[in-house]
């Protein structure tokens, strides 16, 4: 029998998933999608509102935050725009989307790849993303800010400050409780250096810069690492109030391509770069799978998921890393049933929280996993939804409410839906 | 004033040309979409090409306009379809129908334009990867060395020249370099 919901965590095995177990399975999603009714399929509001309907339900690639109000924000990408959409009862209806950039740009949005939004206490909205220059995998960073509750936005900047015609994509941006606001993504001037001089250069690079007013001005552009993975998504976590942890897929011997960690600081120091996975993964290809991370409650320790095919770890994995030891432990094999991919991260309270999408052959199921004691033993997986349709990765916010999905699905529209406080 | 007869005349006229235009419009523009030699990847395609290759070797490669490391392997996989135009190649981009115009200009960079290619046709992607391969996870670029027997042989990155001729020695001629 499976357990019930309420049920205490008491194993850390992951049960294979029996005809009964998807009968309940179906149950408890069908009682999902009821409760988050008001999601609704893009195809739905564009047969009512026509073709070129901005929506939250539309927009391709979202991302969400919630601001100290409790009011939920979500960036997307629609028809070459970025659009900003809030919410004042988490998700159910949403405010009309307000444009971002005026002039249209070529705004990457696909799973590792999508704008980033950050409210701050003050209520400026702060916005990156990227924007594709070319088919040879060249971009630019951009930041836009709005200081009058996202009515308006400032024309977009460009952040990497090498004017050069080459790769600068993979954008995340963090605010720590401090104030810097880190922006860090993966960038190619070194590998044109290299390239010029006649030297190999493996990958690309990991670049950051930090603004310490709310964006109204950025410092330096620092290098974090070389030969870094040159197509997935950058996770962060803070590490203090002033620093943050980065996460990253790096490339070691020129074949492998892992983790590696390091800390930031606004002054462009860089400490504790260290190899946080050994999957080896040996692949001269793009894996487009970036990992996850939150700051876990012991001190200088951080919760990551991740995805490898490597000779080690071939699946998704849950491990913790501990800074002082620079290495990882309580590693578990989360899903490695072939299909399965992006999981993502978040932290409420004693619980831990992580999903992913499963694929079975003919639908996406998007998984659930839940920790009570920091990750030390996980209860079996839950299955919260399904669909025989495209989705995007399934994203992980938390507030100091709770842990919330926010998942942009063709069939149900975009799905925002509370997850912690486990019923 | 002009009179009614005048205003229909011209009204008429106006209409053909606007027909004609949307004729010479239509198919200008039918011509230009069928221009390239791209064919929707869907549900059934993969077992459609294998259909075609019934008892013979085929190797496919899986590329995306997003992936920097598959345009190495397209250069070699150019140029290999140049030295031998009948070797037995399956390109098929996982990128969606959007990007078409992209994945041609892409391909003719690499002498690839002229053969026959497949593009995804369908935004659920993690089906159509199924219907390659329910082992692959998705990365690129990866490849695929099917025998006479239809029974393969797969790979993640960037092949070289030297595994194409060792993968290919039982079953597939390749041309040397």
């Amino acid at each position: 029998m499976l357990p019930t919901r309420g049920q205490a965590v008491h194993s850390m095995r992951i049960f294979p998933m029996t005809s009964k177990a998807l009968v309940v399975i179906v149950f408890i999603a069908s009682g999902f999608i009821a409760q988050s009714a008001v999601a609704e399929s893009c195809a739905n509001l564009q047969e009512q509102f026509g073709d070129k309907h901005v929506s939250v339900h539309c927009g391709k690639a979202p991302s969400a935050v919630f601001d100290t109000q409790g009011r939920l924000w979500v960036a997307f990408v629609q028809n070459k725009h970025v659009y900003v959409s809030h919410s004042d009862d988490a998700g159910k209806s949403f405010s009309s989307p307000v444009q971002v950039n005026k002039a249209p740009e070529d705004t990457e949005f696909n799973g590792e790849n999508r704008p980033k939004i950050i409210i701050a206490s003050g209520g400026e909205v702060l916005l990156s993303w990227t924007t594709k220059t070319s088919s040879n995998f060249t971009g630019l960073i951009r930041f836009t800010r709005s200081v009058d509750g996202g009515m308006s936005f400032d024309a977009p900047r460009t952040i990497n400050d090498d004017e050069l015609d080459t790769g600068h994509r993979f954008d995340s941006l963090f605010l720590t409780d401090s104030g810097n606001l880190y922006l860090t993504w993966i960038d190619k001037r070194d590998m044109e250096k290299s390239l010029e001089q006649g030297n190999e250069y493996p990958g690309a690079a990991i670049y950051y810069t930090v603004s310490k007013n709310l964006g109204m001005s950025f410092g330096p552009n620092h290098r974090v690492a070389h030969n870094s993975c040159e197509c997935c998504r950058i996770a962060m976590a803070p590490h203090g109030d002033d620093k943050v942890a980065i996460l990253w897929r790096q490339i070691y011997n020129k074949q492998i391509r892992d983790h590696a960690l390091a800390i930031l600081s606004p002054e462009g120091e860089i400490t504790d770069i260290k190899r946080a996975t050994v999957d080896d993964w040996y692949i001269n290809a793009c894996p487009h799978h970036g990992p996850s991370m939150v700051q876990a409650k012991q001190e200088k320790q951080y919760h990551m998921a991740w995805f490898s095919a490597g000779d080690l770890h071939k699946g998704i994995y849950y491990g913790r890393y501990d800074l002082a030891k620079a290495e990882s432990s309580q590693i578990i094999e989360v899903d490695a049933t072939p299909g399965a991919g992006h999981p993502s991260l978040a932290q409420y309270g004693d619980e831990l929280l992580l999903v992913w999408k499963g694929f079975n052959g003919v639908s996406t199921q998007l998984q659930l996993m839940r920790s009570r004691n920091g990750g030390e033993s996980w209860a079996s997986t839950e299955t919260l939804l399904s669909t025989e349709q495209a989705s995007d990765h399934p994203l992980l916010i938390s507030n100091d409410a709770g842990i919330y999905l926010s998942w942009s699905t063709e069939e149900y529209g975009y799905v925002f839906k509370e997850l912690s406080h486990d019923k | 004033m002009i009179s009614n007869g005048i205003v229909n005349k011209k009204a008429h006229f106006s209409k053909s040309l606007a027909i004609g235009v949307a004729i010479f419009y239509s198919t200008f523009v039918s011509l230009t979409v069928r221009a390239d030699n791209i064919q929707n990847f869907n549900m059934q395609s993969f077992e459609q090409i294998k259909a075609q290759y019934e008892g013979k070797p085929f190797v496919v490669s899986l590329w995306s306009i997003h992936c920097a490391p598959c345009r190495v392997e397209l250069k070699l996989l150019g140029e290999i379809k140049k030295t031998d135009p009948d070797f037995p190649l399956v390109v098929i981009s996982t990128d969606s129908l959007e990007n078409r115009e992209e994945a041609v200009e892409i391909l003719a960079n690499y002498d690839l334009q002229n053969i026959k290619t497949w593009m995804f046709a369908d935004a659920f992607v993690e089906r159509l990867r199924f219907s390659v391969d329910p082992l692959w996870h998705g990365e690129l670029p990866r490849s695929y060395f099917f025998n006479d027997d239809h029974s393969f042989e797969s790979h993640s990155g960037v092949l070289t020249r030297t595994q194409l001729n060792q993968r290919g020695q039982s079953s597939l001629i390749l041309p040397n370099q």
